[in-house]
């Protein structure tokens, strides 16, 4: 980076055997004649007017997965580089097999790689070949570009053995013996070098030398689908982009239609022209291949951020990703079960279900799931319904619905449990007439309450197997008032077996 | 700038708002009720509303204290099994949008009671945004959604921000697309609203227990309708039965009235918490006095 002519040279330490290192310097440190690997006291010798910084290696990676992520323009493939530990070395690879036509070549995709992040400020040493291992060789060691198909045998013969992602210390003792450049072992028998040197040594090699495969990870699951769009000058306001993912959401329709799929998941990326990506992403409860519901999904969540898209400078590319699709049921299999009333039904309900989820987020929108315990507030939960299967989402929301629910008693007159569950019981301040029997009188919340009318006990044990002994049983008691408020009461342990003095709460509210 | 600049802007809002109001009210006028309406069961609430609920509208159902919550709730939910009940063109689903101020001590929907209660739990989507505003447009969206059966906004005092125009929007989406919508309002006062009808709910004393006369019989709520748009107002005891999800009409028992009626009315203040124009609390007040009434 250009910085005032005047500026002091600068130094990035690192510790290395209790000793601060130079582990980066910039090019007025370097014309002062400061090397890479001195300690600091050396450099501050030559340079006395030195500014130095200590290596923060967690905003070091972090800076590297922004750049990683950034990198997604060119490719889904993107790996961060897994050199062993010895090598401090940030490097990413890219797979753009099949994607350097996109972008007019391959010579094209270097070039614009290399200004780009050069307008951010980074220097970068880039090389495109065949294998990774060449290409890693070859961006630290050589001076080309591009390898041209199958020259990368070639080309990373006359490099240094560190161009083989070695420890150093194994470079160290094959310098020892004069084996110097990779072409020096290229040619060697290798039983006795791998018998010497170890397996790695050949497995390296052969990784350069493409005789054997070597797989890249990419750091974001790959999109089953994506459609972009780059813009020659960037895009800020919300409405245009708005209109970017409303045409990429139509864009992406014919191809699902062609696979029979519908989308479940997907993400927009927003890759700011200063280097900052952002995504967004929103789920649908069942499969979905409408371009304006798509669209208007996004616009959801755009509203429910708490702080709108910060556009900076300008967007100037928009990707949509399909990260999770199902297959498409669509309209033919509703029309069979049950008209188009009920389709039209079923879709309002769902759509309003992602749109929700959408906005608030989808852990806000939930419904109830039963456990199979008597235990009251351990006998339901919540769910996400974005979250739960489409298969069982569609049979909630038609007329299996009970199906779903087997333990359920069908509706009786007789009503043994509240319609209001508190989530944490409340504890009461009661008068009982005997130990074991109803109270008579309770304090809840600050004001007394007169029982007038009781039933129970219901007797609901504890879960000795989850709760371990020595819990305490539940003697639950429906009880109405002087004035007609209707509760549901437990007394904690029994007396006299359990505890000495049980405790009472309150549980529910009854209509 | 100066105070007669700012009140000219003033004043233009106000108009402003004004037409609005008037433009709302005109649709409304035009379009009568978007589908049949929804009776109750019980013979004299229906022919007070001149045969039931309408159902694409905004009804409000308030609990005047807070422990009355379970009655009000059981009302509006009673409301909405029937709604489910009635089908009326596939229409299926109830949403219960949650404002966060009244889950704190309101505690949550339990699925059992439900069932018991004759609703499906399973049909029934919970949402609990973060704050009043977003439960708001939630209620808003699900009211908005033609396929939906019935809508429950549960939200607790009086907020200021959930005012007349609120309501406004909440009851013409509703009439838009026929979705029965109920605010159930815990521990609210009376206020101006849009909705086409006001319900106040208290707990009554259960009915007699045949088998077990100390028992707690079958629940009854004391229900009044305080304002009705289109027609009278009335009182009435009446009883959920969960088989026929029906409401009945009952009996309630002049022996059995409640013993103690309220010792000072000033006790019996509920909730209305961020209002300019509220009156103020004479002498000092606890905050539990005024969430649950009357303290003994």
């Amino acid at each position: 980076m250009d910085a005032h002519p005047d500026a002091p040279p600068v130094v990035v330490t690192d510790t290395v055997r209790n000793a601060l290192c130079i582990a980066a310097l910039d090019t007025r440190a370097r014309a002062r004649g400061v090397r890479l690997g001195q300690s600091l006291s050396d450099a501050r010798a030559l340079a006395p007017d030195l500014e130095c910084h200590a290596t923060d290696h967690e905003r070091d990676r972090a800076l590297l997965l922004t750049i990683a992520a950034w990198c997604e323009r060119y490719t889904p493939l993107v790996a961060l580089d897994a050199a062993p530990e010895a090598v401090r070395d940030h490097g990413l690879f890219m797979d753009v097999t099949g994607c350097a036509h996109l972008l007019g070549g391959e010579a094209a995709l270097v070039a614009d790689l290399e200004a780009r992040l050069g307008a951010q400020g980074f220097h970068v040493r880039l090389c495109l070949a065949d294998t990774p291992g060449a290409a890693w060789a070859m961006a630290r060691y050589g001076q080309a570009h591009i390898i041209a198909e199958g020259g990368h045998g070639e080309a990373v013969l006359p490099l240094s053995l560190s161009g083989l992602r070695l420890p150093p210390a194994l470079v160290a003792s094959l310098g020892r013996v004069g084996l110097k450049t990779i072409g020096c072992i290229a040619h060697l028998p290798r039983a006795p070098l791998a018998a010497r040197f170890g397996a790695r040594l050949m497995q390296r090699l052969d990784q350069a030398l493409g005789r054997e495969a070597e797989a890249i990870s990419p750091i974001m699951p790959v999109a089953d689908l994506s459609t972009e769009r780059r813009f020659a000058e960037p895009i800020a306001r919300q409405e245009d982009i708005s209109q970017v993912i409303a045409a990429l959401a139509s864009g992406i329709i014919e191809p699902l239609e062609r696979r029979g799929l519908g989308l479940r998941r997907c993400r927009i990326r927003l890759f700011r022209v200063d280097g900052h990506v952002s995504g967004l992403e929103v789920q649908t409860a069942r499969p979905l291949r409408d371009a304006r519901t798509i669209a208007r999904l996004f616009e959801e969540r755009i509203a429910g951020l708490h702080d709108d898209l910060d556009a900076g400078f300008g967007f100037d590319l928009i990707r949509l990703d399909v990260a999770h699709a199902d297959p498409f049921e669509g309209a033919q299999a509703e029309m069979m079960a049950g008209g188009m009333g009920s389709h039209a039904g079923g879709h309002g309900h769902d759509a309003l279900v992602d749109r929700l989820g959408a906005r608030l987020g989808l852990e806000r929108v939930q419904r109830f799931v039963l456990a199979d315990t008597h235990i009251p507030e351990r006998s339901f939960g919540r769910e996400p319904v974005a979250a739960s299967h489409p298969g069982a989402r569609r049979a909630a929301s038609g007329a299996a619905a009970l199906a779903l629910l087997p333990d359920l008693p069908t509706p009786d007159a007789i009503i043994t449990r509240p319609l209001i569950l508190f989530d944490r019981p409340e504890m009461l301040q009661t008068i009982a007439e005997v130990p074991d029997g109803p109270p008579l009188k309770f304090r809840w919340r600050g004001v007394s309450y007169e029982v007038a009318r009781s039933e129970g006990p219901e007797r609901i044990a504890c879960e000795w197997w989850r709760d371990g002994r020595g819990a305490r049983t539940r003697d639950y008691f429906r009880v109405e008032d002087s004035q007609g408020y209707r509760f549901w009461l437990f007394r904690h342990g029994l007396y006299g077996r359990e505890t000495g003095e049980p405790a009472w709460y309150m549980h529910g509210l009854f209509a | 700038m100066s105070l007669s600049r700012l009140q000219t802007a003033t004043d233009i809002l106000t108009a402003h708002t004004r037409a609005q109001e008037a433009r709302a009210y005109a649709a409304m006028a035009g379009t009568g009720p978007v589908s049949e309406p929804l009776p109750l069961g019980a013979g004299a609430v229906d022919q007070c509303l001149d045969g039931g609920l309408a159902c694409g509208g905004l009804h409000e159902v308030r609990s005047p204290l807070a422990r009355d919550i379970g009655a009000a709730a059981g009302f509006a939910l009673g409301l909405a099994a029937r709604a489910v009940q009635a089908d009326r063109g596939g229409r299926h689903g109830i949403v219960w949008v949650s404002d966060p101020a009244a889950r704190i001590d309101g505690g949550g929907l339990f699925p059992a009671g439900l069932a018991q209660y004759g609703l499906d739990p399973s049909g029934l989507t919970l949402v609990e945004p973060c704050d009043l505003q977003a439960a708001m447009w939630a209620a808003d969206e699900a009211a908005g959604c033609a396929g939906l059966a019935a809508l429950v906004f549960q939200i607790k005092g009086n907020p200021a921000r959930f005012d007349i125009t609120a309501t406004r929007r909440l009851m013409l989406r509703a009439r838009e697309s026929g979705v029965l919508a109920l605010v159930l309002r815990q521990s609210g006062e009376e206020e101006a609203s849009a909705a086409a009808t006001r319900w106040r709910v208290t707990t009554e004393l259960s009915g007699a227990d045949e088998i077990y006369p100390r028992g707690v019989g079958a629940m009854r709520l004391s229900l009044t309708l305080e304002r009705n748009r289109t027609g009278r107002t009335g009182q009435w005891c009446l009883a959920w039965n969960p088989k026929t999800r029906n409401f009945d009409h009952a009996a309630s028992d002049p022996a059995r009235q409640p013993a103690h009626p309220a010792a000072h009315p000033v006790d019996r203040l509920s909730a209305t918490f961020d209002r300019q124009d509220s009156p103020g609390a004479m002498g000092q007040v606890l905050d539990r006095r005024r969430d649950f009434g009357r303290a003994s």
